[in-house]
């Protein structure tokens, strides 16, 4: 029956273009929407994920990532004293201004790592090396920034809160969640850059255990002994940054909305063309009856019609949003699209359109075969 | 002559509200192998609802049809499909074809309902409409054929299934008089032909002259 499906729909050409491009767009809207959210959590989560570590001490209530406070270096010693910790090393979270060369400034992120063991540099360079750092007031800046801070050439001398420092390494892909550009440098030289974490301050404590399947009794322990400090687990510290930017704030939610209507706009275009195409048809499916037909036969041709539809709607938008991906990310915007995200959304999107149709089914279980013999 | 179809008084009542309508009344009447049945009589005397009683499309109110020996007025409404698909082929006042379909894929239809593969159908449909006189115009779409040739692919498709039994209503009803005839004229062609039982219900008197037997029903009872 999948064959008399395809024959209704290809015969009203322009019903189908009409249904197609509704869909087409709703798949457009769906995918930028949740991909520009999961882009924009990837941001906000990135250096916690890129960190090889399992715990995470930040200062009391911390609500997210970008937003710490500054808390005594020296309570590293008490993470490191615990037998189960393979290391534990510090993080500096700060913010500061970089003075551009036409005069302006612009804030930026500030990350400060050590350079002796890498934890919490860079991950992905373009130019130059994460130790390269090491030694003096240098810095990484990552090449996206470039639209806001304007050319970056390795060597050349920027003036931060007032202190000069020099570019090293062009770190790539490497975006806040707040958009501000984010440069890397020595755990010692974030300390001093800013009055926010002065000497013998720290932002984070991260720490590697040796056995990771005791993370929640080392957990349990830090936050019972560092009663001025939150410890979470890495996946804990993640989920707690992405509820602050997606609850919160509400920004997520408004992502989340838009994906829903979205979804049931292409859904509502669907059911209503397919609702609107079986109420016309509805004679050739009281004849289909009359021939032989169960009601079955007749709901697969109108979930199949649905089904074709969905498909080759969605199959447009995700070659569109593909195309238009290099683009959409020239412009500044996180957009994070995986081959998961892309079948999870065509299974929703399938499923709605499936769901839409469930009314012309209804009306099918009704219809009378004694119909075809009315003229 | 081998009886395929037998209706025992069967009687078939709408209520409307308050009012009780009385649309076919204590109806007995057979149908043989290789016979032409007219059913005649005036608009609103209950042919169309005798019709399709026979055709298990509609549940008498009372009494039993039976079909090849086998009471089907019984039996559930998952079951009827099969029943029609098995026993009988219809053909509609109004041709009733599906307009996104060609000629021949309106045949297949039927065809594709009994579980064919995707060879044979499409053979067997043109085998058919070669049968009823359209083996040139197998692959145009109702929309470009004439009343007379709608006429005649519903009865290919009337005919794809190979059941025993086909049900006309009023075949001629939409067509001018000379293509009337004609299409009256194959189907008792097809009818003596294959063996099958034909019902025709017309007000046409055409058709008298074409069949069988004929039985006139006014007020949903034979006169």
């Amino acid at each position: 029956m999948i064959w008399l499906a395809l024959k209704t729909l290809i015969h009203e050409k322009g019903r189908l273009f009409i249904t197609l491009m509704g869909i087409t767009f709703s798949t457009i809207l769906v995918l930028t929407q949740v991909g520009i959210y999961l882009g924009m959590m990837g941001y906000a989560t990135a250096i916690i994920r890129h960190t090889d570590a399992d715990i995470w001490i930040a200062s009391k209530n911390i609500q997210n990532f970008d937003f710490a406070l500054p808390f005594p270096e020296e309570r590293i010693n008490r993470v490191s004293a615990i037998p189960d910790v393979l290391w534990a090393e510090r993080l500096v979270l700060t913010w500061g201004f970089l003075k551009l060369t036409d005069g302006g400034q612009e804030q930026v992120q500030i990350v400060g790592y050590n350079p002796d063991t890498g934890i919490g540099a860079p991950w992905s360079m373009l130019v130059g090396s994460p130790s390269d750092v090491k030694g003096g007031r240098y810095m990484i800046i990552d090449k996206t920034s470039e639209q806001r801070l304007g050319r970056l050439e390795i060597g050349t001398v920027w003036e931060l809160n007032e202190k000069r420092f020099k570019l090293v390494g062009l770190s790539k892909g490497i975006k806040s969640f707040t958009t501000s550009p984010v440069i890397f440098m020595s755990y010692n030289h974030a300390q001093n850059v800013y009055g926010m974490v002065g000497a013998e301050q720290t932002s984070y404590i991260v720490a590697k255990l040796k056995d990771k399947r005791k993370i929640r009794e080392v957990v349990r322990d830090l936050n019972a002994t560092m009663k001025d400090n939150d410890v979470f687990t890495r996946e804990g510290f993640i989920f707690k940054t992405v509820m602050y930017w997606t609850v919160q704030t509400g920004l997520g939610m408004g992502f989340f909305l838009t994906a829903i209507l979205a979804l049931a706009i292409g859904g509502a275009i669907v059911g209503q063309t397919i609702y609107a195409n079986t109420m016309e048809h509805l004679k050739e499916f009281g004849t289909l009856k009359a021939l032989g037909a169960r009601n079955e036969d007749i709901y697969k041709v109108i979930f199949s019609q649905a089904g074709i539809n969905a498909g080759i709607g969605y199959l447009v938008g995700s070659i569109f949003i593909l195309f238009a991906r290099g683009s959409i990310e020239r412009a500044g915007v996180p957009l994070y699209l995986s081959p998961g995200i892309f079948f999870t959304l065509f299974f929703i999107m399938i499923l709605t359109c499936l769901l839409s149709a469930y009314f012309s089914v209804r009306r099918i279980k009704t219809l009378d075969p004694v119909m075809v013999f009315r003229g | 002559m081998e009886r395929i179809l037998e209706v025992k008084d069967i009687t078939k009542v709408y209520q409307e509200g308050n009012i009780r309508v009385v649309a076919v009344d204590s109806v007995s009447l057979t149908l043989n192998r290789g016979e032409v049945l007219l059913i005649m009589g005036p608009s609103g005397s209950g042919k169309s609802t005798l019709l399709s009683m026979m055709g298990c499309i509609l549940r008498p109110t009372q009494g039993e049809v039976i079909i090849n020996g086998q009471v089907v007025s019984d039996l559930s409404e998952d079951t009827l499909p099969y029943i029609r698909r098995q026993y009988i082929g219809f053909s509609f006042q109004s041709f009733n074809l599906f307009p996104s379909l060609t000629a021949s894929e309106n045949v297949e239809v039927v065809l594709r309902l009994k579980g064919l593969n995707k060879k044979r159908p499409r053979q067997k449909a043109l085998n058919l409409l070669e049968k009823v006189g359209l083996g040139e115009r197998v692959d145009f779409y109702p929309r470009d054929l004439s009343g007379g040739e709608k006429q005649r692919v519903t009865f290919a498709r009337a005919l794809a299934g190979d059941p025993s039994i086909i049900l006309a209503d009023e075949p001629t009803a939409n067509l001018d008089s000379k293509t009337g005839r004609e299409v009256l004229g194959l189907l008792k062609d097809l009818a003596v032909e294959s063996a099958k039982a034909v019902a025709i219900v017309s007000h046409d008197p055409k058709a008298e002259a074409l069949a069988h037997r004929i039985v006139f029903l006014e007020d949903g009872r034979i006169k």
